[in-house]
C-alpha cells in the first residue's frame, strides 16, 4: 500500500492539512494586526494620536477664568462651588475659542437633573419634590443659581 | 438623547415594578443571547450521544450516529452567529482572534469553538466518512463527485489496514472530544456563572448545570431527529435503537434534573439576601416559563413518561412508546429553551437593588436594533436544521451511490 515509512497517508495528510491552517492563521495575524498594535500597550498606538486630535467639547473651569474671574469668585462662595461650570452650562469649547458662540440656554430641568427628589441620591444633597414646591415659571425666579441660597 | 428625567413617567412606569436604578429599564442581553446557549447545548449534547456509540461502544445507538455527529455539526456552525448578529458588527470577530487577550472570554471561546470545530467534529466526522467518500466519488458524477473528491484531501487509500487505522484514529479523537464538548458548553455556563455580581447567574454549579441541560438536550433532539427522519424516509422504526436512546435521555435527564433541584433546595436554605427576589421573580413574572414549561412539561412529565417505560417496557406496545419518546423529546426541547429563557432574561429582570422589576419586550419591528435582530433569532433557530437537511442530502443519502447501500446504518463502528 501507499503506506511510506509506516506513516498512514491520511495522518501525513492531516498534518499537512493543520500545518496549512496554523499557517493561514499566522499569515492572517501578520497582514490584519494593525500596524501600531502594542507599540504601548494592548492596543492600537495610531489610537491615543487620533483620540487626541478630535475636536473638544468641554473647556474645564480654569478656562474661564481669563474672562469671567467674577462669576468664578462668585460661584466658588456658594454651595454649588464644587461644580463645573459646565455641567450647567453645557460643554463650552466652542466659547471658550470665539466667545461670540452663544451657550445653551439653561431651564428647570438642568436644576431637577440634580435636585429632584430620588430615593438612589445621597441624603445630603438638597432634594425637592416638584408638587410641594413653590410654583413658577423657572427656578431662577427665586433662586440665583450662582448662589443657590440667596 | 433624551436624559432620564425627561422621559414622562408614564412611559416608563408600565414596565417597572418597585425600585429599579436607571440603567436597568432596558435588558442588554435580548433573545439572541437565549439562543446561543440553547444551540451550542444541542451542539455539545449530540456529540456526547456519538461518542456513547464511538467510545463506550453502545452498539444500538449505531444507527443515531452519523445523525448526531452531523446534528452537532450543522448546530456548531450555527452557534456563534446569534452572537454575531448581536453585536451588530460580525465582522470585529475576527480582531478578536487576531489580537486575542487572555482576560477575554469571547477571545478564548474563538479558540474553543475553532478547536472543537477542526480538531474534533470534523476530524472525527473525516475518519468516519473517509471510505465513503473515497467510493462516493467514485460513483458520482458533477458536482457531488468534486465535492466528495475535495473531502477526501486526495487520500485515495481504503485499504483494511488503513481503515483500522482509522478507526483508531478516530476513537482517540473522540476521547479527546468528550471533554471538549464539556469545555465548550461548560464554558458558556462559566459565561454566567462568573458574574457575580447576579445572584441568579453567580453560581459554581452553573456550568455543571449548563452541561447536563445541554446533554439532555442534545440527545433529546437527535431522538426527535431520527424518528422524524426515518419517518420522512418510510424507513422502519428502529424500535431497538429508540427505546436505548430513551434510556440514556431518562438518565441524563435525572441528573440534569438533580443538579437543578439542589441548586434551588441550596439557594432557600442558604437564603441569600437575593433571596426574596428570586423566589418573587419565579413565582411571579417567571412562573410560566420556569415552573410550568421549565419544571413540570420540561422535566417532571418527561421523567414520568420515561421513568415508567423503563418500568413497564414490556406491557407497552411500540407504537405507544413511540408517540411516548416523541413527545418526551418535544417537551425537553422547549423546556430547555425555557431555561436558557430563564438564566438570560431572567437573570436581568429583577434590579441590583433587589427591590424591583423590569419588563422584557419582545418587538419584531425591523425599526430597532433589538427588533431587527429578534427577527433574526428566529431565522437563526431554523438554520441549522436547513444546514442539517443539506448534510443529510450530501452524507445520509436515501440511496447510497455505488453497489451496496445500506441509508441510516453505518457500516463499521468499531472495526
Ligand atoms: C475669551 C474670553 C472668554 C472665555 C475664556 C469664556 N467666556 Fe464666556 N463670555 C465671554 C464674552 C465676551 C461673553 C459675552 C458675549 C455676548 O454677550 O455675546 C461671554 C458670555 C458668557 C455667558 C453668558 C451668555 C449669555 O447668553 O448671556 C456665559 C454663561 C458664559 N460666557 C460662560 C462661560 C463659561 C462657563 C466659560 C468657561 C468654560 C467661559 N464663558 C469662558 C468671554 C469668554
Ligand atoms: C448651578 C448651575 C450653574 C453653575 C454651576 C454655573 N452657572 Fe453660570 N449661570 C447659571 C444660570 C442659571 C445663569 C443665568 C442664566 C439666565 O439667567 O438665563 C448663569 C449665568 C452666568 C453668566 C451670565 C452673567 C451672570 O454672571 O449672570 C456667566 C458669565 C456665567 N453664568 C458663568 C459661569 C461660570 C464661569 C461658572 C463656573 C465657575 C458658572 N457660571 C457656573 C447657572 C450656573
Ligand atoms: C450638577 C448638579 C447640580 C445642578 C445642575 C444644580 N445643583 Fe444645586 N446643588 C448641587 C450641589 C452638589 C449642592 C450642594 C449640596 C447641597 O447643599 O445640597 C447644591 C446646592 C443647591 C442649593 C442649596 C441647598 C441647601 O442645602 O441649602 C440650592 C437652593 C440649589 N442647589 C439650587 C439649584 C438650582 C436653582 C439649580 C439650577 C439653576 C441647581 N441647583 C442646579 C448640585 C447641583
Ligand atoms: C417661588 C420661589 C421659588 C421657586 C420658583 C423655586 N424655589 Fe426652590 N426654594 C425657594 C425657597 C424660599 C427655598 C428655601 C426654603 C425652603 O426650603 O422651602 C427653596 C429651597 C430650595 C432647595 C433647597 C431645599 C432644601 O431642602 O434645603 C432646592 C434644592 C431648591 N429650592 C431647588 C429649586 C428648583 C430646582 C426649582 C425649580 C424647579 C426651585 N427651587 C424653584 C423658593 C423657590
Amino acid at each position: 500500500m501507499a503506506r511510506k515509512n509506516g506513516i498512514p497517508p491520511q495522518l501525513v495528510r492531516l498534518v499537512l492539512v493543520t500545518l496549512a491552517i496554523i499557517a493561514l492563521y499566522f499569515t492572517a495575524r501578520y497582514f490584519m494586526t494593525p500596524e501600531t498594535f502594542g507599540q504601548f500597550g494592548f492596543y492600537r498606538g495610531a489610537s491615543l494620536n487620533e483620540h487626541a486630535t478630535r475636536p473638544l467639547s468641554f473647556a474645564g473651569k480654569e478656562s474661564c477664568r481669563n474672562c469671567h474671574e467674577e462669576a468664578l469668585q462668585l460661584v466658588s462662595q456658594f454651595e454649588h462651588k464644587t461644580l463645573s461650570c459646565e455641567t450647567c452650562h453645557g460643554p463650552a469649547m466652542s466659547h471658550v475659542i470665539d466667545p461670540e458662540t452663544p451657550l445653551v440656554k439653561i431651564e428647570d430641568g438642568s436644576c431637577l437633573r440634580c435636585h429632584r427628589s430620588d430615593p438612589s441620591r445621597p441624603s445630603w444633597l438638597a432634594q425637592i419634590s416638584l408638587d410641594d414646591h413653590y410654583e413658577s415659571d423657572s427656578c431662577t425666579d427665586c433662586h440665583t443659581p450662582h448662589q443657590p441660597n440667596e | 438623547m433624551m436624559s432620564a428625567y425627561e422621559i414622562p413617567a408614564t412611559d416608563v412606569l408600565p414596565q417597572v415594578e418597585g425600585y429599579i436604578y436607571p440603567n436597568e429599564l432596558n435588558l442588554l442581553w435580548g433573545d439572541l443571547i437565549v439562543l446561543y446557549p440553547y444551540i451550542t447545548g444541542l451542539v455539545a449534547g449530540a456529540f456526547i450521544l456519538a461518542s456513547l456509540v464511538r467510545v463506550f461502544k453502545v452498539k444500538a445507538l449505531e444507527p443515531t450516529y452519523r445523525l448526531a455527529l452531523l446534528t452537532s455539526l450543522a448546530f456548531l456552525l450555527a452557534a456563534p452567529l446569534p452572537l454575531l448578529f448581536h453585536l451588530g458588527h460580525p465582522e470585529r470577530s475576527l480582531q478578536v482572534m487576531i489580537t486575542p487577550h487572555l482576560s477575554s472570554p469571547m477571545a478564548i471561546f474563538g479558540f474553543v469553538y475553532a478547536w472543537y470545530l477542526m480538531a474534533v467534529l470534523l476530524l472525527e466526522l473525516w475518519f468516519d466518512y473517509r471510505k465513503d467518500f473515497v467510493l462516493w466519488s467514485r460513483y458520482t458524477t458533477g458536482p457531488k463527485r468534486w465535492l466528495y473528491l475535495i473531502f477526501t484531501l486526495g487520500v485515495t487509500d481504503i485499504s483494511e489496514e488503513s481503515l483500522k487505522y482509522d478507526a483508531r484514529l478516530c476513537n482517540i479523537v473522540t476521547i479527546i472530544g468528550i471533554p471538549s464538548a464539556f469545555l465548550l458548553h461548560g464554558y458558556v455556563g462559566f459565561i454566567f456563572g462568573s458574574v457575580k455580581a447576579n445572584p441568579w447567574w453567580g453560581n459554581v454549579l452553573m456550568p455543571i448545570i449548563f452541561i447536563f441541560s445541554a446533554i439532555v438536550s442534545g440527545i433529546a433532539l437527535c431522538l426527535f431527529l431520527f424518528m422524524i427522519i426515518s419517518q420522512a424516509r418510510r424507513l422502519k422504526m428502529d424500535m431497538d435503537c429508540l427505546d436505548v436512546t430513551a434510556k440514556f435521555l431518562f438518565y441524563t435527564l435525572i441528573i440534569a434534573a438533580a443538579i437543578e433541584s439542589l441548586d434551588w433546595i441550596h439557594r432557600l436554605y442558604e437564603a441569600e439576601e437575593s433571596i426574596h427576589i428570586i423566589k418573587t421573580l419565579a413565582t411571579g413574572k417567571l412562573f410560566v416559563s420556569i415552573v410550568v414549561i421549565q419544571a413540570f412539561l420540561g422535566s417532571a412529565v418527561p421523567l414520568v413518561l420515561l421513568g415508567l417505560i423503563q418500568i413497564f417496557k414490556k406491557d407497552i406496545a411500540a407504537r405507544a412508546r413511540e408517540w411516548i419518546y416523541f413527545l418526551s423529546s418535544v417537551l425537553i426541547l422547549i423546556g430547555v429553551l425555557a431555561m436558557r429563557w430563564n438564566v438570560v432574561i431572567g437573570g436581568q429582570l429583577f434590579s441590583k437593588s433587589l427591590r424591583g422589576f423590569t419588563t422584557y419586550k419582545m418587538e419584531l419591528a425591523m425599526a430597532s436594533h433589538e427588533g431587527f435582530t429578534m427577527s433574526f433569532a428566529l431565522v437563526l433557530l431554523i438554520l441549522p436544521f436547513v444546514i442539517l437537511w443539506v448534510f443529510l442530502k450530501l452524507f445520509m443519502p436515501v440511496e447510497e451511490p455505488g453497489p451496496k447501500g445500506e441509508p441510516l446504518t453505518r457500516a463499521e463502528t468499531s472495526a
